[in-house]
C-alpha cells in the first residue's frame, strides 16, 4: 500500500505540475504577444504623429509628406474638424463621409464607428484630427473596468492563478483516487500472490485484463507450488517407506549376526565374519535414518522440538558418550568451553543438536583411520554461539568442501557427505549457519553459529 | 496382577509376539527362548493379536507399530481398556518416535527395528520388572565395592579403611552412588549435579569440587594423588579400578 501511496501522490503533483506550466506557458505567450503588438506600434506612426504632421501657415493646411505616405499606407482618408463640427481640412474623403457634425456625432465615432469606417481622433488646438481606417478592417470595442477592479488587479491575479492551481490538484486528486481505487486490489492481488495465497479478483472495469492476468499467474502458482509440495510429499514418503522396508529384514539380518558372533560353538574366524555382517549392517541402518532424516529436514518435515537449552552440558554429554564408547588410544577428543558461554542458551531440539555434534566428531573419526586430536570449542560472541568441532587429520576434499559450503545443493550422497548435509540441515533448521573449512597446517574446522536466546525472555 | 503370585521371575511371563513378519515372528521368539523365556505366543496381525490376548492373558506384549489390520498404538490403547499388561513397541519408522514419546509410555518402552538382540532383551526385562517386580527392585541389596583396600557399602552409605569407619553424607553418597552405576565411564560434572543438586553443573562447578574433594578424603588413600576417583578435565569425573563384591 504504501507504494500505492506513492504513486498516487506522484500523480497528483505531476497533474498539479503541467496545470502549471501550461499556464506559465500562456502567461508567457501572452507578453511576448504584447512586447511585441507594442513594438509594431512604436515603429509606426502613431494618430499624435500624423495629427502633428498637419500644419497651418498662412491658414493654409499643409500635410508633411511622411504623414500624406503613412495615411496613404495604412488608413483611407483624413479630416480635420474644427470646433463648430465642420470638416476644414481633408484628405481623400469618401462620399459617405458627411462633412458636418454635431457633438453627438463625435461622440458617436469616437466610440464606435463613422458610417462603418473605423475611426481616430486627436484633439488639436484647432479641431479634431480625425484618420479613418477601411470599412471592415479593425474590431472596436470599449472596456471599461472600474478603478476599484484595477486596483486589485495585484491580489486578483495571484488569487485567480492560486485557484487554478487548487482546482487542478483537485482534479487530480479524484482522478487518482480513481485510479488509486481501481488499482489497489490489483496491488493487493499482487501483494498476496507475493505471499503464496491464492488471488482471485473482480475482472471489470478499465483493469479487468490487468486482473485476470493476475487470477491467471496466481492460479498457475498456486498449481506449480501444490505440484512441488507433491512432488516433496512423494519423495519423503518414498524415503521414509523404502527406509521403513529395509529396516525390517535388516532386522533379521543383525538379528542372526548378533547371534553367530556370540555363538560360542563356531570358530573365531566365523564369529569375526559375523560381528562384520554386523557391523556393516548397523552402518546401513545408520545410513538409512540419515537418509531420512536428511530428506525431512531438507523438505521441512521434521518435527522439532525446540526447548531452552545450554549447549555446553549438552557438548560434555556428547564428547563424553564418545570417550565411553571405547574409542582407541590414538584419538584425544578435547572439548573447551569459554567462561561466559558456560551457560549461554539457545533455542534447540536437543536430539538433534547432539547428533549434529556426534556426526561432526564421527565424521572426524572416521576419515581419519589412524587417529587425530578433536578439539570442540564453545564460545560466545555478539549474541551467538559458535561452536567449533577441529581435528588435525587429513581435512576434506576439495570437491567435498565446495560442495558443503555451497548453500545450494540439496541431498547428494556422493561421498558419504550425508552425515554433514545433516549437520547443516539440523543447524540451518535451528537459524544458524555453518561453515566448512580446511587448516592451513592440514586437519579441517567446522564451525557452527547458533543465536543465543536472551536469558530472562522466554523464547 | 494375580499372576504376580505366581511368578518368581521374569522369565515366567506369558509374552504375547505380534509381527506381520513370520521370519522376525520366529527370531524374536528364538532369542527370547534362548534369553530363558519358556512362554511365548505369536500373533500376526491385530485381529490374531485381539484373539490371542483374551484366550491368553499374556503378561507382557511385543507389538509392532504397522500392523497390516491395524496400527499397534490402538490395540495397545484396547488391551489398556481391560488390563494393564506392559508393552514393549517395535517400530520401524522415525516418525514413530514423535507418537511414541506423545503416548507418555509409563510401563511401556519402544526399540527402533533394526535392533540387537542383547538390546531387546534388557527393554524387555525392564518394562516386566518395572510392571511386576518393582519392590523386589527397590527392597534389592545395594551393592558393596572395594576401591583398593577401602571397602565401601552403599547400604549403609559406610566407607571402612584400615584406620576405621567413616560415614559418607547425602550428596557424597549421592556423587558417589552416580560414579559407581556408570564405573569406568565418564559421568559429566552436569549429570552428578543433577543426581546431587538436581540441576546442571552451571553455577555449582565450586560446590562440586569441594564435595569431590571431601569423597576423595574418604576414599582415596592419597587425596592428593587419586587413584580410583579421576578428574577429566573439562567434562567431569571418572571411577575407576572398582572391585565389585
Amino acid at each position: 500500500m504504501k507504494s500505492m501511496m506513492k504513486i498516487l501522490s506522484r500523480y497528483v503533483l505531476s497533474a498539479a505540475g503541467i496545470a502549471l506550466i501550461l499556464l506559465v506557458i500562456n502567461f508567457v505567450v501572452l507578453a511576448v504577444w504584447t512586447i511585441q503588438t507594442g513594438q509594431i506600434s512604436q515603429k509606426n506612426y502613431s494618430v499624435e504623429q500624423l495629427a502633428d504632421g498637419l500644419t497651418k501657415s498662412n491658414g493654409v493646411y499643409s500635410l508633411s509628406s511622411s504623414a500624406a505616405d503613412e495615411i496613404a499606407k495604412r488608413y483611407q482618408w483624413a479630416m480635420l474638424l474644427d470646433n463648430d463640427g465642420n470638416v476644414v481640412w481633408s484628405k481623400d474623403l469618401r462620399g459617405d463621409v458627411p462633412l458636418n457634425y454635431s457633438v453627438s456625432d463625435v461622440a458617436s465615432f469616437t466610440r464606435w464607428y463613422l458610417n462603418d469606417y473605423p475611426v481616430y481622433a486627436w484633439q488639436r488646438p484647432d479641431g479634431l484630427f480625425v484618420l479613418g481606417g477601411a470599412k471592415g478592417s479593425v474590431w472596436k470595442y470599449n472596456i471599461e473596468v472600474p478603478q476599484k477592479v484595477m486596483n486589485n488587479t495585484l491580489v486578483w491575479i495571484p488569487a485567480i492563478l492560486i485557484l487554478n492551481g487548487v482546482a487542478a490538484i483537485l482534479l487530480a486528486l479524484l482522478f487518482g483516487m480513481r485510479l488509486f481505487h481501481s488499482l489497489k486490489p490489483l496491488a493487493k492481488g499482487i501483494e498476496d500472490m507475493a505471499g503464496n495465497r491464492s488471488v482471485e479478483l473482480a475482472t471489470q472495469g478499465i483493469l479487468g485484463d490487468l486482473a485476470a492476468g493476475i487470477n491467471k499467474t496466481s492460479a498457475q502458482l498456486v498449481k506449480q507450488e501444490a505440484v512441488l509440495n507433491q512432488r516433496d510429499n512423494a519423495r519423503t514418503a518414498w524415503i521414509a517407506g523404502v527406509s521403513h522396508d529395509i529396516r525390517t529384514p535388516l532386522s533379521l539380518v543383525m538379528g542372526y549376526a548378533s547371534q553367530l558372533e556370540e555363538d560360542p560353538e563356531l570358530s573365531q574366524f566365523h564369529r569375526e565374519q559375523a560381528g562384520i555382517i554386523l557391523r556393516q549392517s548397523e552402518r546401513i541402518k545408520t545410513l538409512v535414518s540419515d537418509l531420512n532424516l536428511a530428506s525431512k529436514l531438507e523438505y521441512d518435515m521434521q518435527p522439532l522440538r525446540l526447548n531452552r537449552l545450554a549447549l555446553a552440558p549438552l557438548l560434555r554429554a556428547v564428547v563424553a558418550d564418545f570417550l565411553n564408547s571405547g574409542l582407541t588410544d590414538n584419538y584425544t577428543v578435547e572439548l573447551t568451553i569459554s567462561k561466559d558461554a558456560q551457560n549461554s542458551l539457545v533455542t534447540g531440539d536437543e536430539e538433534l543438536l547432539k547428533r549434529a555434534v556426534a556426526n561432526l566428531i564421527g565424521n572426524s573419526i572416521r576419515h581419519n583411520p589412524n587417529g587425530c586430536v578433536i578439539n570442540v570449542n564453545l564460545e560466545k560472541s555478539l549474541g551467538n554461539c559458535l561452536l567449533y568441532v577441529s581435528d588435525n587429520g587429513g581435512g576434506f576434499a576439495q570437491e567435498v568442501l565446495e560442495r558443503l559450503n555451497e548453500p545450494q545443493s540439496h541431498i547428494d550422497l556422493q561421498n558419504h557427505g550425508l552425515g554433514l548435509m545433516i549437520v547443516r540441515q539440523i543447524v540451518k533448521a535451528h537459524g544458524g549457519t555453518t561453515e566448512f573449512h580446511n587448516l592451513p597446517g592440514g586437519g579441517c574446522r567446522v564451525i557452527l553459529c547458533f543465536p543465543i536466546c536472551a536469558t530472562n525472555v522466554s523464547c | 496382577m494375580s499372576l504376580v503370585m505366581d511368578m518368581n521371575n521374569v522369565f515366567d511371563c506369558k509374552i504375547l509376539i505380534v509381527d506381520d513378519e513370520p521370519q522376525l515372528q520366529t527370531m524374536v521368539s528364538e532369542i527370547l527362548r534362548r534369553e530363558g523365556f519358556t512362554k511365548l505366543i505369536t500373533a500376526a496381525d491385530c485381529h490374531e493379536a485381539r484373539e490371542m490376548f483374551n484366550l491368553e492373558k499374556p503378561d507382557g506384549v511385543i507389538l509392532d507399530v504397522c500392523l497390516p489390520d491395524g496400527d499397534g498404538f490402538f490395540l495397545m490403547r484396547e488391551f489398556r481398556a481391560v488390563s494393564a499388561v506392559p508393552v514393549l513397541f517395535l517400530s520401524a519408522r522415525d516418525e514413530d518416535e514423535n507418537r511414541l514419546l506423545g503416548l507418555g509410555l509409563g510401563a511401556d518402552d519402544y526399540i527402533t527395528k533394526p535392533f540387537l538382540p542383547r538390546e531387546l532383551i534388557l527393554r524387555l526385562r525392564a518394562v516386566l520388572s518395572r510392571a511386576y517386580f518393582p519392590l523386589v527392585l527397590k527392597q534389592n541389596v545395594k551393592p558393596v565395592f572395594c576401591l583398593g583396600e577401602i571397602e565401601i557399602d552403599l547400604n549403609s552409605g559406610s566407607v571402612t579403611t584400615k584406620k576405621g569407619q567413616l560415614t559418607l553424607t547425602a550428596k557424597e553418597y549421592a556423587l558417589l552412588e552416580k560414579l559407581y552405576e556408570n564405573r569406568g565411564n565418564i559421568v559429566t560434572g552436569d549429570s552428578l549435579c543433577r543426581a546431587a543438586w538436581g540441576d546442571d553443573l552451571y553455577g555449582y562447578e565450586n560446590t562440586l569440587m569441594v564435595h569431590i574433594r571431601r569423597l576423595r578424603e574418604k576414599i582415596e588413600t592419597q587425596p592428593s594423588a587419586p587413584r580410583y576417583l579421576l578428574t577429566i578435565r573439562g567434562l567431569g569425573y571418572k571411577l575407576t579400578g572398582v572391585d565389585s563384591k
